[in-house]
């Protein structure tokens, strides 16, 4: 297998509404990526478009408005890692030797129809995401004592690193009292204990090892990939309420395939749709012990979400995986502005979809 | 998606796709055994469970007290009239159907009361 970097990376500034289409949104990002002067634009490889939009021929038509005739070009939707997906088929066309440069692209309107599982008809009449992440909550309160304190602190932490993104949807950091106090949404979560939808788009390059050297002196390197499907549906997404089996499963092949152990992870991106989500991600990364993810909280070892995560950044469904990559690739490649983490050599994204029923890890390097 | 389940709890009946073949059950339903792809026929479904976990949505039209339930081998969210629940409880479904807009609901009630 080809060795696969990423070459160039940029994201949006997202918002409740942009007042913009899906396709002005998902242009957005590209062009500081595109105007790269060694790079042969018109001739990229691939064009992959994750997105959940109903617009039909979606990743043709954004080829055609990019100027770009690539070989391949296509779609790929599944809802909350879509972003992530589109990353590993991107990465899959270069390590196959398919193609030399596949441009990954994320967009989402906060509002799109195709946002929405209809389809699992085990959650009955409590379809929202909030219904099942509610029920993960109680289960790890009650079975490891996690108070609802710890989760809050989870949105403490990533508002308050939101606040010095500019392009962050949520710049007004908010405090444990304001948490806690925040609307009940369904026990024990509250308004600021849930991340919001919202407009936005982020886009990589990526390329062949010997391509990379042509376009960047500071590729970053995907080292590891783990994907694992256990259902659809929350009846079958996971047998034990307290961890994310599709998540474990993930992680544990993506620490495999780069030789990593949860140990030399510097910075990651964790799906925090939801603050307990962001606890089992600690725990089922192998960051800490199983229990543990609410005292977990806390530590400074490794920066999670160091640009303020989904909770804070916002959450263009389609786009948010992409946005992750976008992230772990900034700090790595020493372009993270002020979130910069020194000196970090080793990150990891989490994205999760559907009740964690699919999950993508993957580990990225700057060797 | 398994249409005779849907007429089927349209009538407030819960049964549950079963396989002709090797006897699996199909949940969520269809029309085909997710184990080995025969045809799958309804069946009256076990209508008592132990209650996994439960919660409160304050969610406006969405409100209300609601479970995690395991009846046999299928798990399925419903909704609860009591508060006074406690995880490992024995409930019973006493009503499932279609509501207007086609979403699905099923209630239990702890079978103590």
């Amino acid at each position: 297998m080809h060795r696969v970097a990423i070459v160039s990376q940029s994201g949006s500034k997202y918002s409740k509404d942009s007042g913009k289409g899906i396709f002005d949104l998902a242009c957005e990002p590209c062009a500081r990526i595109l105007n790269s002067e060694n790079l042969d634009k018109a001739n990229l490889g691939a064009v992959l478009f994750s997105s959940c939009t109903t617009e039909q021929y979606s990743s043709t038509i954004l080829s055609e408005l990019l100027g770009i005739r690539p070989q391949i070009s296509h779609r790929i939707d599944n809802l909350c890692n879509s972003g992530t997906n589109a990353v590993v088929s991107g990465y899959s066309l270069i390590a196959s030797g398919l193609c030399d440069t596949v441009l990954v692209v994320g967009a989402e309107k906060a509002r799109s129809e195709g946002n929405k599982l209809g389809w699992d008809i085990t959650r009955g009449s409590f379809m929202l995401p909030v219904h099942w992440a509610a029920l993960f909550a109680k289960a790890h309160m009650r079975k490891y004592g996690t108070s609802e304190e710890e989760m809050a602190m989870v949105s403490v932490k990533n508002r308050g690193n939101a606040s010095s993104n500019p392009d962050a949807l949520f710049r007004n950091p908010v405090t444990l009292d304001e948490v806690m106090a925040s609307r009940k949404i369904a026990d024990p979560l509250k308004l600021l204990d849930c991340s919001a939808a919202c407009d936005g788009a982020s886009a990589v390059l990526l390329a062949s090892e010997e391509k990379a050297k042509e376009l960047t002196d500071e590729p970053v390197w995907i080292q590891g990939i783990g994907q694992y499907t256990s259902s659809a549906s929350f009846a079958n997404a996971t047998a034990d309420l307290c961890s994310i089996e599709a998540a474990k499963v993930a992680a544990q092949a993506a620490y495999k395939m780069s030789k990593t152990e949860p140990s030399q992870i510097d910075v990651a991106e964790v799906h925090d749709a939801f603050t307990i989500l962001e606890i089992l991600a600690y725990e089922d990364l192998g960051f800490t012990k199983k229990g543990t993810g609410g005292k977990f909280v806390k530590q400074d070892n490794i920066a999670i979400n160091a640009r303020g995560g989904i909770i804070g950044r916002g959450h263009p469904v389609g786009a948010t995986g992409v946005a992750q990559v976008v992230e772990i690739a900034d700090q790595l490649a020493g372009s993270a502005g002020d979130a910069q983490v020194k000196g970090c050599k080793k990150g990891l994204v989490h994205n999760l979809a559907a009740a964690g029923s699919s999950a993508t890890v993957i580990v990225m390097g700057s060797e | 998606m398994n249409q005779d389940f849907f007429t089927s709890l349209r009538k407030g009946e819960f049964r549950i796709p079963i396989c002709v073949s090797c006897g699996a059950i199909a949940w969520p339903p269809s029309a085909n055994c997710p184990k080995c792809l025969s045809p799958t026929q309804l069946k009256k479904s076990a209508s008592t469970g132990t209650l996994l976990e439960f919660s409160r949505s304050h969610v406006t039209g969405k409100d209300g007290v609601f479970g995690l339930v395991k009846m046999g081998d299928i798990r399925v969210i419903g909704s609860f009239d009591s508060g006074s629940l406690a995880e490992g409880m024995k409930v019973k479904m006493t009503q499932c159907g279609l509501l207007d807009d086609g979403t699905a609901y099923y209630r239990f009630v702890p079978t103590s009361t």
